[in-house]
């Protein structure tokens, strides 16, 4: 009888695994069937269905900013949601200028290089990179906002350049990292942060990858932190600190949306 | 065959098919012919460990969002670390969840393999831990081992091993500590593998049995009449632990009938 009660816990120890991978499954796949990667522009009063009307905070400080800022568009909360906004609205920024997208180019391309100097292997590297290069290029000589609403909905395309993006962030900080890593508690190096934290997908973004990104690729964006401290306004901060962004980003705890400024 | 090459992961696993067209000393995979998502490797075990000129066969089964989502790996050759005709996939209980990263490739994924192989099995899920001995005379056996598939017995695959592979070696060591592999998902099919020691196939019947409780066994081969008699199997462990269950129930009762007359009744 012993025998039997301890096979009945060796088999519930094995299925946790699978129900785990299950579970998340699930949610993943009702996620993706209620949230487009990137939504439609929305108005930023819409939110406010999202608060009840007891929920003071939230609703004045969305109606505060609304004075400034009217338009929003959503991003799926699949722990991808601050590289997806931003690359978005990074080739939102300079869709149709030839200039800025060949900036990015050449700079994609340094960023392999550097990757390939850290023992990356390039044909994967490469890979990424080709694919990010192809739709930047698409966009290259005009302002076509359903390329790229499609570019960044489809998940083939949309990934890839999340990785990319992912991967400067990862070169920066390794290539950084005399200055970065004082900021870095759990890990040892900055390269088994950069794999724990940064490589993989669906794995959340936080200041450091902020500020490592946004210098890597010399853009200037702002934060606006909406969240239940008692101030009445929504926080700005700007990536870096004395710029003049006309990239926003908006965050509230754990997620990031698009904002754009009127 | 004809892929459409606006979907990345199919330019990339053609990428990759090409990367790796000429065999390795300690590894080779390719693609079947007629499905790229499906591949069959051979791995030479690692020098200096108990697989030491062992080589083995297996498949690999990559997701439709590879390579945001890692590989699986199938061994299909009797090895005494790994079950054999089980997925191994990376640990999502490890210490570290989430440690597949979409710049590694199929290369990577095989060499953490091999230099996941001597590591320790410690009881996880799926892994074997077999006596040297076994391991030994398993890794002998293992270089006649013949692929029902490829049709080519496993010592014709790989050129033999020389210094030139000291760095895939070392690469290899240092994956396996960032890479934990383990049997996870159901068993998709159960060849008859007359290699397999006696100890293996007595201890396969319960572990595969309840693995194979799961539903969502993704469709790759059919099997039909393996997968019933799997499923037969798992009725029969769901049913004696529900009876063991009710077993014990009414002993615990009893005991407390009579200690204390009626602790059921309110």
């Amino acid at each position: 009888m012993n025998e039997q009660t301890t096979q009945e816990f060796d088999f519930k120890d094995e299925m946790i695994d699978e129900k785990i991978t299950a579970q998340q499954e699930a949610i993943e796949n009702e996620i993706a069937r209620e949230q487009k990667l990137i939504s439609d522009l929305i108005k930023l009063d819409s939110l406010l269905d999202e608060y009840s009307l007891e929920d003071t905070i939230y609703r004045s400080k969305i109606i505060e900013l609304s004075a400034n800022f009217s338009l929003v568009r959503k991003t799926r909360g699949d722990g991808n949601c601050f590289f997806r906004a931003f690359g978005f609205r990074y080739f939102e920024a300079i869709m149709g200028k030839p200039d800025e997208v060949k900036r990015l180019k050449d700079l994609a391309n340094k960023i392999c290089t550097d990757l390939n100097q850290l023992g990356y292997n390039s044909f994967t590297v490469d890979d990424f990179k080709d694919v990010f290069v192809e739709e930047l290029e698409r966009l290259a000589d005009k302002s076509d906002v359903k390329l790229l609403e499609e570019i960044f909905n489809n998940p083939g395309s949309s990934d890839y350049i999340v990785v990319f993006l992912r991967l400067i962030v990862s070169a920066y900080l390794q290539k950084n990292a005399d200055f970065f890593l004082a900021f870095i508690e759990t890990y040892q190096s900055m390269k088994e942060f950069c794999s724990h934290e940064v490589e993989p997908m669906y794995k959340e973004s936080d200041h450091i990858h902020i500020i490592a990104l946004t210098n890597a690729l010399n853009v200037s964006v702002g934060i606006i932190y909406l969240d239940r401290t008692d101030q009445t306004e929504a926080t700005p901060h700007n990536f870096p600190e004395d710029s003049n962004p006309n990239i926003f980003i908006l965050y509230r705890p754990g997620h990031y949306d698009i904002i754009y400024k009127n | 065959m004809s892929f459409n090459t606006r979907c990345p992961a199919v330019k990339r696993l053609l990428k990759e098919a090409q990367e790796l067209s000429q065999s390795a000393e300690l590894f080779y995979a390719q693609p079947l012919e007629d499905n790229l998502f499906e591949w069959h490797f051979t791995i030479r075990g690692p020098p200096e460990s108990d697989f030491q000129g062992g080589i083995y066969h297996g498949r690999i089964l990559l997701p439709a969002e590879y390579p945001m989502k890692p590989p699986s790996i199938i061994l299909l050759t009797p090895n005494g670390r790994f079950k054999v005709n089980e997925k191994i996939c990376l640990s999502i209980s490890g210490h570290h969840p989430e440690t597949w990263l979409p710049s590694w490739s199929i290369r990577t994924a095989l060499l953490a393999l091999i230099g996941f192989m001597p590591t320790m099995g410690e009881g996880a899920i799926g892994s074997l831990d077999y006596s040297c001995e076994e391991r030994k005379d398993l890794a002998l056996k293992s270089i006649n081992f013949k692929c029902s598939v490829c049709n080519v017995s496993n010592s014709e695959i790989l050129p033999e091993l020389t210094d030139k592979s000291n760095e895939d070696c070392a690469e290899a060591r240092e994956l396996a500590s960032q890479i934990q592999f383990k049997n996870s998902k159901p068993s998709e099919e159960q060849k008859s593998q007359p290699e397999l020691t006696r100890r293996n196939v007595a201890s396969s019947s319960s572990e595969n049995s309840s693995a194979n409780l799961q539903t969502n066994v993704p469709p790759v081969d059919n099997r039909i009449q393996t997968s019933t008699t799997q499923a037969n199997n798992s009725t029969t462990l769901t049913i004696m632990i529900v009876l063991s269950g009710l077993f014990i129930f009414l002993l615990l009762r009893r005991i407390y009938l009579i200690v204390d007359r009626d602790p059921f009744s309110v």
